[in-house]
């Protein structure tokens, strides 16, 4: 993990370089390899061949780095495209051994190769700017980084697991990203989640991003631990013993978005209570005693 | 794509040489090869639920939890739904022949033959619905009233000709039997949400009609193909129990029952360990859900607590156990139960002839049900996390098969293009997607091909169709197969 931080650091500085140098002085225009090359090699080779991992005794994080070469000679001969070995290697089809990137990781893109090529065959140069290279294709943006919703679970994985098995509930992964958090589930068994169980999940409540409590014998008692589960998007309440009393327990959740408290006994008075919550989309009353079957209320086509 | 390991050769040969000591070792009980054989099953035979904790490399977070598909057996024609063609009013009987003999299309035995190729334009009156302006047919009342609920794609397209072949890619992402389905996929990828339920339940609908054309179907739409047996879709029945045989015996009481099944669990857990053949986990599995079902079941098959205005929203059918109508109430009640996939069966939209007339009591048959259903799921707040699908398997030809009349006519299969809807599950609502020719017969404009549309299934419930594959005869395999498919991006929320 640390080493995607440092990147992003290091890339952030250097767009942050660009940008300074753009804005104050017009020779500090930024060079092709710096606004073109640079980001090609720090998306897809840095991570192998760069100050932690350094394959091949390689590393692509700086210019100087990349013209020393690898253990077995140089990469990169400038003005000859098809002789540079970094050439070759992006060019392989997917199948090939010596295809890079290595282990299934996604290919450069057309447009990526073509920058590489360019600037290659135009010499390799450290120095010469983006204006050179009038026919070189813009860069897509990186793909921005998700956001957070919870901290990472992972080094919590083994309490988490304990914990559904005290309980008999899932805290399930949303995806591959640990910073996506965590789903408690609890259809499987719902009568086993009740007030006491979400107290006890206390230890690993910020991970949690999605309480799926339908048809549980959770009450207001419950929704006062709810209250403290920072990270909460999402609470599905659906057929619970909640009253608009409780829900002033959930006034902290700054991030909570959609709220279900379908055939619940929620009146008007828990509406007002929820209209405080600053990052509520959707609360749905269907089945409540409240006066609107959702809120805010969608407007009429 | 997950390499082969280094050693696989090996891997294989150790396996066979395993099978036939393990043969021999058997009576002797000594269960050897337990270890290894889960180690080379790995999470495969147990699937991506057993690996708690760490989530499969193919999941992405999702935008919908569970899915609804509405499966309309037989490919209702696009020209009388969805796809309007005003300007063929005018070209009434022309003969399509020679135009025809220019599109390279391969039409079938039923009408390949015919002398002429009359041009059929659609009888049926179409308007603009919702701030969407999408074009519906009057066949269609009730759905056009949710026109901003849905998206509408009118340019899908398919690569098969004949009904079997179609709805295997339609439902298992190929032609060729023995593939997967995509419920078993969901299952298989995601895991259930209720241990009591299955991940997967398929529902019969009947269709009104005594007249339509009826194609047979068989499990092989809703099977796990070479995915582990439990990820099958179960069937409900349409008509008394939904599943059969779940009281107990007289005098056999449920410790009793649970005594016997552990009992027998225990055997089987030898024979597995011993063979290592999954169709054993399989059966176990089985037996396990059967018995987890007798308490989840009669629960979920009560529909006595639903209030009379849940009958006003899907119409008075829904009282009558078997009809779509009552099919789509019990979607809603498995979804919001914990059942990841829902599938639908309506069969009869196969109209070669008298096609007015039929296709009038199909569309009343589900036209209802379906906007119950979707405005049910959003009244209690499901909608946005579930993904309902409607659609067949091809489309219907322009021209006119058999007799062709101011009232009647007929049309033939057709797999250049029809149109299907999608609903919640972060799909755009109030969206006509892609567009096709004057003649209904090419798509001009965003092509969705059906591996197009099972990647966009699977994205929005949180897949990543190229990585979720399972090794079988040496192949990964995937629903989407080897060939490019894309997520609809166009269509998202």
């Amino acid at each position: 993990m640390r080493s995607s931080l440092e990147l992003k650091e290091r890339r952030t500085w250097r767009w942050l370089l660009c940008l300074a140098g753009g804005s104050v002085a017009a020779a500090a225009e930024p060079t092709f390899y710096a606004a073109r090359v640079a980001p090609v090699l720090d998306r897809h080779c840095v991570v192998c061949h760069g100050p932690e991992k350094k394959k091949a005794g390689l590393r692509l994080d700086s210019f100087d780095h990349l013209m020393a070469g690898a253990e077995s000679g140089s990469i990169v001969k400038p003005g000859d495209v098809k002789g540079s070995e970094l050439h070759r290697r992006i060019t392989l089809p997917a199948t090939d051994e010596e295809v890079m990137p290595s282990d299934g990781k996604p290919s450069l893109s057309a447009d990526e190769i073509k920058i590489i090529a360019l600037w290659i065959e135009a010499g390799a140069s450290p120095t010469k700017s983006l204006a050179d290279f009038p026919t070189a294709p813009a860069l897509r943006p990186a793909r921005v980084a998700p956001v957070p919703l919870a901290p990472s679970w992972r080094e919590k994985a083994a309490e988490i697991a304990a914990l559904e098995k005290k309980f008999g509930v899932k805290l399930v992964p949303r995806s591959q990203v640990p910073t996506d958090g965590l789903v408690l589930r609890s259809a499987s068994a719902p009568q086993r989640c009740n007030d006491q169980v979400l107290a006890g999940l206390a230890p690993v409540a910020r991970f949690i991003v999605d309480a799926e409590l339908a048809r549980t014998p959770v009450t207001d008692a419950g929704l006062k631990a709810l209250g403290s589960w920072e990270n909460l998007r999402a609470i599905d309440l659906t057929r619970t013993k909640v009253t608009s009393a409780g829900l002033a327990a959930l006034s902290g959740l700054k991030h909570l978005e959609v709220i279900n408290l379908t055939d619940t006994a929620v009146d008007d008075a828990g509406v007002t209570t929820l209209r405080a919550l600053p990052g509520l989309k959707r609360a749905w009353l269907f089945g409540s005693k409240a006066t609107v079957t959702q809120y805010p209320v969608a407007t009429a086509p | 794509m997950n390499p082969l390991p280094p050693d696989w050769q090996q891997t294989f040969e150790r396996y066979n040489d395993a099978i036939t000591r393990r043969q021999f070792f058997r009576q002797s009980g000594t269960g050897l090869g337990a270890a290894a054989l889960a180690a080379l099953l790995g999470n495969r035979a147990l699937g991506a639920d057993a690996a708690a904790g760490a989530p499969a490399p193919w999941k992405i977070a999702p935008k919908a939890k569970r899915a609804i598909y509405i499966s309309l057996i037989g490919a209702p024609s696009q020209l009388e739904l969805f796809d309007y063609k005003p300007h063929l009013q005018t070209r009434f009987k022309e003969d399509l022949k020679d135009w025809l003999a220019g599109q390279g299309e391969r039409l079938t035995g039923m009408t390949s033959r015919q002398a002429a190729f009359p041009l059929a334009p659609s009888i049926f009156k179409f308007a603009q619905h919702g701030q969407s302006g999408a074009w519906i047919s009057e066949l269609l009342p009730w759905t056009a009233k949710m026109a901003d609920d849905i998206c509408i794609i009118r340019s899908m397209k398919t690569d098969a000709i004949n009904h079997e072949p179609a709805n295997q890619l339609v439902y298992t992402g190929s032609m060729q039997n023995g593939k997967a389905s995509i419920g078993s996929w969901l299952s298989y990828g995601l895991g259930t949400l209720n241990q009591d339920l299955p991940a997967f339940v398929v529902l019969h609908a009947k269709h009104s009609s005594p007249f339509s054309n009826v194609q047979a179907i068989s499990s092989r739409l809703w099977g796990a193909g070479f995915l582990p047996g439990k990820h099958a879709g179960v069937s409900f029945r349409p008509q008394g129990d939904p599943v059969l045989y779940l009281n107990d015996a007289p005098g056999v009481p449920r410790e009793l029952r649970r005594r016997m099944l552990d009992g027998l669990d225990e055997l089987n857990r030898r024979s597995y360990a011993a063979i290592g053949d999954p169709e054993i986990q399989t059966r176990t599995q089985q037996y396990e859900m059967a018995f987890r079902m007798q308490a989840s079941i009669p629960e979920l098959a009560d529909l006595s607590k639903e209030p009379e205005s849940t009958y006003a929203l899907y119409g008075d059918e829904a009282r009558n156990r078997g009809t779509f109508a009552s099919s789509a109430l019990m979607a809603r009640r498995l979804v919001e139960r914990g059942v990841r996939f829902v599938q639908i069966f309506h069969r009869g939209w196969d109209q070669h002839g008298t096609l007015p007339r039929d296709i009038a009591s199909q569309c009343k048959d589900v036209d209802q049900a379906c906007y119950g259903l979707v405005q049910d799921l959003k009244q209690r707040g499901l909608l946005d996390d579930t993904l309902v699908i409607w659609g067949g398997e091809f489309g219907r030809t322009v021209y006119c098969q058999g007799t062709l009349t101011e009232t009647n006519y007929g049309r033939d299969h057709h797999p250049r293009c029809f149109s299907i809807w999608m609903a919640g599950g972060g799909i755009k609502g109030g969206v006509v997607h892609g567009e096709t020719d004057e003649m209904s017969y090419n798509i001009v404009k965003d092509p969705v091909h059906i591996r197009d549309l099972h990647a966009t299934i699977l994205h929005q419930m949180g897949i990543d169709h190229d990585r979720m594959s399972f090794k079988f005869q040496g192949l990964d395999q995937r629903l989407t197969g080897v060939l490019p498919a894309k997520v609809v991006k166009g269509i998202l929320a």
